[in-house]
């Protein structure tokens, strides 16, 4: 015969059991109507406030017969806007489809994309780069310099947006305004199963990047999309509590200064022809094709970060 | 032959998938209230996606392609009907002409009976 232990409540079984039947009670209404209620009021009271302001209308001093000839003005400029609209519709989209018939066949061998450059990545870049995927080894090492900078702008974005909406501390709500706390239980229920899984894919994606489609920015997004669900599931502190202010800054500073680094060395050592220290390993395998492993990782934790913040600092002004 | 069985199988349902989902968008733009399209684009949803992804299931036969398209279901299944429910929460907690849209002739309701 099995024995409860004494310290159930705080193992592991228990935790995720609680964490997968839902730890806290359902709310005793469901929070839409009173939420109505509250719009209802608050509309009443504008009523209210706006019946002392009311002034009793003045006598219209135009005649009947001007205003009717300026009603006609308006109703042939409005005629004349909807057929000049459709006119120009209909220009433009001839314009672009007689365009379109100067463009070569969809695959045709003698279109000018297809030139000594993309046969040189495809024929090279496995063992250059040491990556299935062309497109990220093409990304991150051929085109290293311009991905490092779109993920510099990601940073910069981040900042420009905090510069406008980041509020004060003292100012700063827990939870968005107008919003419940906890939100919906549906939407709760749901949260609950495909949160994991959604971090679970991400994560599939980034460490794949260099072996299937996806890589940093791609993985990046749909980790981002996770936080995303699972603060408009649980509320804000619950995000908090895994991913607050303190562990945003580490991640997202952190990310782009050990990129830099890595990219830095990256440039070094192809400017000078220098051999690099990291082996590029064997085609195929999880962990190999160099740098551009770590680097996807580094990639993926800023677009997520990014991601994130965006959605918080709109919603409540801070993270 | 039994290409031309599974031929016949794919197009059926892909067929249908697409008819469901022009339906969809018929009834989207020929509504006028709110929850009423919704009730419309529900279907493109959940019932037009998953015929058109059982058909491709059924076009690219057991392999783990398959199996991914089988799991894409799932998470519309999952994700769908969750967002419409919020968004119809949202109609019902902003609309101002909230009650006048929802009457009919057959049922007055509760909020008939009260006015």
């Amino acid at each position: 015969m099995s024995r409860i232990r004494s310290n159930y409540e705080k193992s592991f079984r228990a935790r995720f059991l609680r964490y997968i039947m839902g730890e806290d009670e359902l709310p005793e209404k469901d929070y839409m109507p009173d939420f109505r209620k509250q719009i209802d009021i608050e509309k009443e009271e504008d009523e209210k406030a706006t019946e002392h302001y009311l002034v009793p209308p003045l006598e219209d001093p135009m005649s009947d017969a001007k205003r009717y000839a300026e009603m006609s003005g308006l109703r042939w400029f409005r005629r004349l806007y909807s057929v000049m609209a459709v006119l120009l519709c209909i220009a433009i989209s001839a314009l672009l489809i007689y365009n379109v018939t100067f463009m070569p066949r969809f695959g045709a061998d003698d279109s000018p994309m297809n030139n000594e450059v993309t046969e040189r990545y495809l024929e090279k870049a496995g063992e250059e780069t040491g990556t299935v995927n062309v497109v990220t080894g093409l990304i991150l090492q051929y085109r290293g310099f311009d991905t490092f900078g779109e993920t510099h702008v990601l940073f910069i974005a981040t900042i420009a947006v905090m510069i406008l909406l980041k509020m004060k501390k003292k100012d700063k709500p827990e939870e968005a305004v107008g919003e419940p706390v906890g939100g919906d239980v549906i939407l709760r229920t749901i949260a609950r199963v495909l949160v994991p899984l959604i971090f679970l894919f991400g994560f599939y994606v980034l460490v794949n990047g260099h072996l299937s489609p996806g890589g940093g920015f791609s993985g990046g997004a749909v980790i981002g999309a996770g936080l995303i669900l699972h603060s408009a599931a649980f509320g804000f502190s619950a995000t908090a509590r895994f991913f607050d202010e303190k562990i945003y800054d580490i991640i997202k500073v952190g990310s782009l200064v050990l990129y830099s680094m890595l990219i830095i060395y990256y440039l070094f050592t192809g400017a000078n022809d220098i051999d690099s220290i990291v082996p590029l390993g064997k085609l195929g395998n999880i962990i190999s094709s160099g740098l551009i492993l770590p680097i996807n990782i580094l990639v993926g934790a800023e677009v997520a970060c990014t991601m994130y913040a965006f959605y918080s600092l709109f919603r409540k002004g801070g993270i | 032959m039994s290409g031309w069985v599974l031929f016949g199988v794919v197009a059926i349902l892909i067929v249908c998938g697409l008819a469901v989902t022009a339906i969809a968008a018929f009834g989207l733009f020929k509504f006028r209230f709110a929850l009423n399209r919704m009730h419309a684009a529900a279907m493109a949803d959940t019932l037009g996606i998953m015929l058109i992804l059982c058909g491709l299931i059924v076009a690219t036969g057991l392999h783990f392609a398959s199996l991914k398209l089988a799991l894409i279901i799932v998470l519309l299944w999952c994700a769908g009907p969750v967002s419409s429910h919020l968004l119809a929460g949202f109609e019902v907690a902003t609309s101002s002409k909230f009650k006048e849209n929802c009457e009919s002739d057959t049922d007055p309701g509760k909020d008939g009976k009260e006015e």
